[in-house]
């Protein structure tokens, strides 16, 4: 039996958490390092009012739409801000670790999938596994080329966190896959669904942070802190519409290949069993936050929040539809039974 | 959620044709009203907002037991919360999507979605014919821009730039002699229109499936043979303008399933592992059979009708003799898995039992927990210790002639079979066992179990035209969000201070100077934008004559973010 692989699948797993571990800490570091020092945070704080000035007087002019607001540069803290080498060095150093941690996971995920044979994820513990080694090689991918170092320690940290509850809560041995899973459809819609989920989790760290920059944004503090050496709001919104258009683009994949697998499976591609419920109502909410982005007059802010509550469904979709006996339906392949 | 905000409605871009202030209102006759409402249900931000509506209104569809899916588990429900069943049951909570609200809230979003692709393909048909807009006034003050002079005459400058923008696949236009207007991304729009149009193609998919499209399920034990007709389905559920005379006339016979279950213990024991069942299909009544294997995910296809293997169960097979030992009942009796380890509900039905009838209901339990603590419990889902347990009535069994499903006994009009001293008769039998019944009543054999295959016949006439159109969908939403629309001017002018040249590059001297300002618009975020303003100056940079080029594009930080 290949059960040594599954169990070295294991240690990988392990190894990788205690990497993962590492490069949450060496992100704080970083942050810490980011800060601007005092000596510039007078520089940067004139910066950051001028350009208030500048956008406010725009926005007088022009539309009086708060969409229009667009600061001139990208980074509100302005050329002002530099980031010491310190900072850079850190945020490198954290980066190097992420790529480790992402590589043991992504060789864990392999290794199971090699010991079953099969697509490794089958049931709750391999999604989640599966699906935080995808929001790993997502970010890894992205981060170097958009300098996103300021955006680890709140992609690592939900990371671990996924891996920690999948091993203490959702842990299941290596085995065969229930018949209704057996299918090659089962390597296209639930890869599809959690690299969607991978985007919309990196969609949602910087939507958060969004918020907040846009909330510093409009009441500057007296000095400066580690938010300001963000990119502006605008900018972190621009990023997460980014991101969540990937998503919503790989959800509504996810969502059609789900449809065409329920026709071979159960006869009929839609039949509102309360996993295709929730998807659909994923999808509705996404749709509406681009709605939202592409309606002038519309608050980024509020669009943002629907984005949010997006992430919140699809959250409810992972742990208590699969979880709860309430949402009794035809997907119970969670393996907890 | 969204619509409470006090800025006005405005309509969405693409939509905006007519966007102007709104004046004091003067009143509205009917006809204006009826206008103001298409307008509201046709903007982007009801569309929004209906969106929301129909995501929180799908979920209590998720929470509550419904009947289209599961109409036992509702029966349960209502008896379990008898106070507030009622009220959510008016007020179709039971049946959510077929329910009048749900319906009028996504009856509204295709009206306003038809509302709103009508008008904007016929702005996107113009403006695929129209050229582009004229130069703006003011170049600088468009989103990117640069300048640069140039010693080329502004002729040859606007051909420089005619070439840069062709590469970029822009469409092309002169409305004078000293600027250039230049648009490209029309497919973003066409690839929006295609998206909704094809929403539309998915609804057209679901009610055609609906109305042409049929289903009809058997529980066909091991051994058995079924015909299909209108009339030999357990249950048919046909579309309005089904013709069930002209079902597929095929013959279906179950020789053996295959069922495997997880018996290693720990996490996941008992699951199944294998569904298979082999069956000889022939095709129509006097063709010959052919093998087939139906398995979850592998139908077979019948006459345009896929045959699908759903469920599966214990049929025991049952003999009830009367006093004298006559045989007044054999047959394999279905009994409906109720858990994972088919702990299964039947009804044994015996009208010809006298001076009574006899009815038995109870379940079969595939390994029976043998002490019965908490009641017959089955441990595990394969046969591996069966047994029946079986409480007697006796009485009226079709109480009004009215009729009944086989898998419950209507025990209005029956008593429970007690023993000589009073206490309810309670029947358990291995295979093989007989239970003589109390009071002459005869007898009940349980001679052997057999497996079922619960096997669903299906058509979806309406199937390819949704997956089509789903197909076009997802292209269309692809194009419609990875597209940018952008607008490219370029204006020409002479130097006013012809020295401005004379020092650069030492082309031709006292040759006329130009200087080029270009200037570019997008609709939506769009770092791209800055690179061809950028690779226009670049063009510039690498013809021969440029002379001090002095562009000084903005921003120059963005290029390097996201």
């Amino acid at each position: 039996m290949p059960n040594s692989l599954a169990a070295n699948a294991n240690i990988a797993l392990y190894a990788s958490m205690i990497v993962y571990t590492l490069a949450m800490l060496a992100f704080t570091w970083h942050l810490a390092a980011r800060a601007p020092k005092v000596a510039d945070s007078k520089v940067l704080a004139e910066s950051t009012v001028a350009e208030r000035e500048l956008v406010g007087a725009g926005a007088a002019a022009g539309a009086p739409a708060p969409a229009e607001r667009r600061p001139a540069t990208p980074y509100a803290a302005g050329p002002a801000f530099e980031e010491s080498l310190r900072s850079r060095q850190r945020g490198s150093i954290a980066l190097m670790l992420t790529y480790l941690a992402t590589a043991l996971l992504v060789a864990s995920v392999v290794m199971r999938g090699v010991a079953v044979s099969r697509p490794p994820w089958g049931n709750m513990f391999e999604f989640a596994t599966a699906a935080a080694a995808a929001v790993g090689v997502a970010y890894s991918v992205l981060a170097r080329r958009n300098r996103w170092e300021w955006l680890g320690v709140f992609i690592v940290t939900p990371i671990l966190l996924v891996l920690g509850l999948s091993l203490t809560v959702l842990y299941t041995e290596a085995g065969e896959l229930m018949p209704a899973l057996k299918s090659y459809w089962l390597g296209i819609h639930v890869s599809v669904a959690f690299l969607a989920v991978a985007f919309f989790t990196l969609a949602f760290a910087v939507g958060v942070l969004y918020l907040v920059r846009l909330r510093r944004e409009d009441k500057p503090p007296a000095k400066p802190g580690v938010l300001e050496s963000l990119p502006s709001a605008a900018a972190l919104e621009r990023t997460a519409y980014s991101l969540n258009m990937v998503g919503f683009i790989l959800w509504t994949f996810t969502l059609i290949a789900g449809a065409i697998w329920a026709k071979q499976a159960w006869g009929a591609y839609w039949q509102w069993d309360p996993k295709e419920v929730w998807t659909f109502v994923i999808w509705t909410v996404y749709a509406a936050y681009m709605h939202g982005r592409a309606t002038a007059g519309v608050d980024p802010r509020r669009s943002m929040y629907i984005a949010l509550a997006g992430y919140v469904a699809v959250i409810i979709n992972f742990t208590l539809v699969n979880l709860v006996s309430t949402f009794v339906g035809m997907h119970n392949y969670s393996g907890m039974s | 959620m969204t619509t409470d905000t006090p800025v006005k409605p405005r309509k969405g871009k693409g939509r905006a044709k007519d966007q102007r202030p709104e004046p004091a209102l003067p009143d509205l006759g009917p006809l204006e009203l009826l206008r103001w409402g298409w307008r509201q249900l046709t903007s982007m931000r009801t569309a929004l907002f209906l969106l929301l509506l129909l995501s929180i209104a799908a979920v209590p569809g998720s929470i509550f037991p419904q009947r289209n899916i599961d109409a036992g588990r509702v029966a349960d429900y209502i008896a379990q919360n008898p106070t507030t069943s009622p009220w959510l049951d008016r007020l179709g909570f039971f049946d959510v999507y077929a329910s009048v609200w749900f319906s009028a809230i996504y009856l509204l979003l295709f009206i306003s979605l038809v509302g709103c692709i009508v008008p904007r393909t016929k702005v996107h048909v113009a403006a695929l014919r129209a050229r582009p807009p004229k130069a703006p006034a003011r170049l600088h003050r468009l989103d990117e821009h640069a300048e640069l002079t140039t010693s080329l005459s502004p002729d040859e400058a606007l051909a420089v730039a005619r070439a840069a923008l062709k590469r970029k696949r822009f469409r092309l236009h002169s409305h004078d002699g000293v600027s250039l207007s230049g648009e490209s991304g029309y497919l973003r729009e066409t690839g929006n229109l295609l998206f909704h149009l094809a929403l539309t193609g998915i609804i057209i998919g679901m009610a055609v499936g609906h109305v042409f499209g049929w289903r009809g399920d058997i529980i066909l034990a091991e051994g058995d043979k079924f015909a299909s007709s209108a009339g030999t389905y357990n249950t048919i559920s046909p579309g309005p303008w089904v013709d069930t005379e002209s079902l597929p006339p095929f013959v279906l016979s179950l020789d053996k399933l295959h069922v495997e279950f997880n018996e290693t213990p720990g996490r996941g024991f008992g699951q199944p592992r294998l569904f298979d069942a082999q069956t000889r299909l022939q095709r129509d009544p006097g063709s010959p059979a052919s093998e087939e294997t139906v398995s979850v995910n592998h139908p077979i296809a019948v006459d345009g009708a896929d045959i699908f293997l759903l469920g599966n169960g214990y049929t025991p097979v049952v003999t009830v003799r009367d006093a004298k030992g006559t045989v007044l009942y054999r047959e394999a009796t279905p009994f409906l898995p109720q858990d994972g380890n088919y702990r299964s509900l039947g009804v044994i039905k015996v009208p010809s039992a006298s001076p009574k009838q006899l009815g038995f209901t109870g379940f079969f339990l595939p390994t029976a927990e043998p002490t019965f603590a908490n009641g017959p419990a089955s441990i595990f889902p394969d046969a591996k210790n069966p047994e029946l347990a079986l409480s007697v009535w006796e009485g009226n069994l079709f109480p009004g002639g009215a009729p009944q499903s086989v898998y419950t006994l209507n025990t209005d009009e029956m008593k429970q079979v007690t023993k000589a001293d009073g206490s309810p008769a309670l029947v358990r039998l291995k295979p093989g066992q007989t239970y003589q019944l109390p009071g002459d009543r005869g007898s009940i054999t349980f001679d052997n179990v057999k497996r079922f295959a619960g096997l669903s016949v299906r058509t979806d006439p309406g199937a390819p035209i949704s997956l089509v159109s789903a197909i076009l969908a997802t292209l269309g939403l692809i194009l419609g969000l990875t597209i940018k629309r952008r607008r490219v001017f370029v204006r020409v002018r002479p130097a006013a201070d012809p020295t401005a040249t004379d020092g650069g590059a030492g082309g031709r001297t006292g040759s006329p100077a130009t200087v080029v300002t270009i200037g570019g618009l997008s609709k939506d975020s769009d770092p791209g934008l800055a690179a061809i303003v950028t690779a226009i100056v670049t063009a510039f940079h690498t013809t021969i004559d440029t002379a001090t080029a002095t562009a000084e594009p903005d921003r120059p930080a963005e290029r390097t973010e996201s």
